[in-house]
């Protein structure tokens, strides 16, 4: 070990290796497009519920659910944001997709609560009004979410 | 924990950045690591050179949406270096500390 190496330029450096993690750290996360389709497509849904023909309105959830699993396949990781960097399962940790269908799932019943309780107190478009409502939760809460497991794999990295 | 080996290849700040940049991801663009450093194309590439001849980092040519793109990864022995690198300036700070408390 070279004796030139001192205690403050072994700091320094090892302040460079925490900096360059963090900009990988910085990178989990799923893309915008995903959670802006997902607002979408839930919207759409309670649209396509209320006024729709009755075999679309029953067939819509089928087919939003095969849409969503051959498309959140890919980016469901949190660990390939963009097309520039696949981030390190153990740094991303591997609990990002059963923690985003976790969200989707409570998010069901959220939609189902609430058009019930909208259904119940006389309004005319129960679905829509639901829809719209879990629309706006995932388009700002999914980004949320993924922010607070950017945090958590930075705490889990440490100095 | 890797066994502490401090490696004079790494250590110099820019190339540290770059280890330390790949060895947190499988692999990394090009274009990434000279963006986040904010180096030219010929200084990131004349690193990689050094890296690459030492066995530490794999680079890959892709034809990625009709657009080529260069691909960088950290090799095995290239982590075990980097992780034994990292493993000696813990020790060297440690050590330190240990001095300065008594």
């Amino acid at each position: 070990m070279p004796q030139s190496i001192g205690a403050n330029d072994a700091r320094s450096a090892l302040t460079t290796v925490e900096h360059s993690r963090q900009q990988v750290i910085d990178e989990i996360d799923m893309p915008r497009w995903y959670w802006l389709g997902l607002a979408a497509g839930w919207f759409g849904m309670g649209v396509i519920s209320d006024f729709g023909p009755g075999w679309l309105a029953l067939s819509v959830v089928p087919i939003f659910g095969a849409v969503h699993a051959s498309v959140a396949h890919r980016v469901l990781s949190g660990r390939k944001r963009t097309s520039q960097l696949s981030v390190r399962a153990e740094l991303a940790g591997t609990h990002i997709p059963a923690l985003v269908i976790g969200f989707l799932v409570a998010l069901i019943g959220v939609t189902i609560a609430i058009a019930l309780l909208v259904n119940a107190d006389g309004a005319s478009h129960p679905a829509t009004i639901a829809g719209a409502f879990a629309a706006v939760i995932v388009a700002l809460d999914g980004p949320q979410l993924m922010a607070a497991v950017r945090r958590r794999a930075a705490r889990r990295a440490g100095p | 924990m890797a066994e502490p080996q401090f490696d004079e290849l790494i250590h110099p700040s820019t190339r540290l950045s770059i280890v330390a940049l790949l060895a947190a991801a499988d692999w990394v663009d090009f274009g990434f690591v000279r963006d986040r450093l904010d180096l030219s194309d010929s200084a990131l590439s004349k690193q990689f050179a050094t890296l690459e001849e030492a066995g530490y980092v794999a680079t890959e040519r892709l034809l990625v949406n009709r657009r080529r793109r260069v691909r960088v990864r950290l090799t095995d022995a290239g982590r075990r270096a980097f992780d034994g690198h990292v493993a000696a300036l813990q020790q060297i700070v440690a050590t330190a500390d240990q001095t300065v408390s008594r």
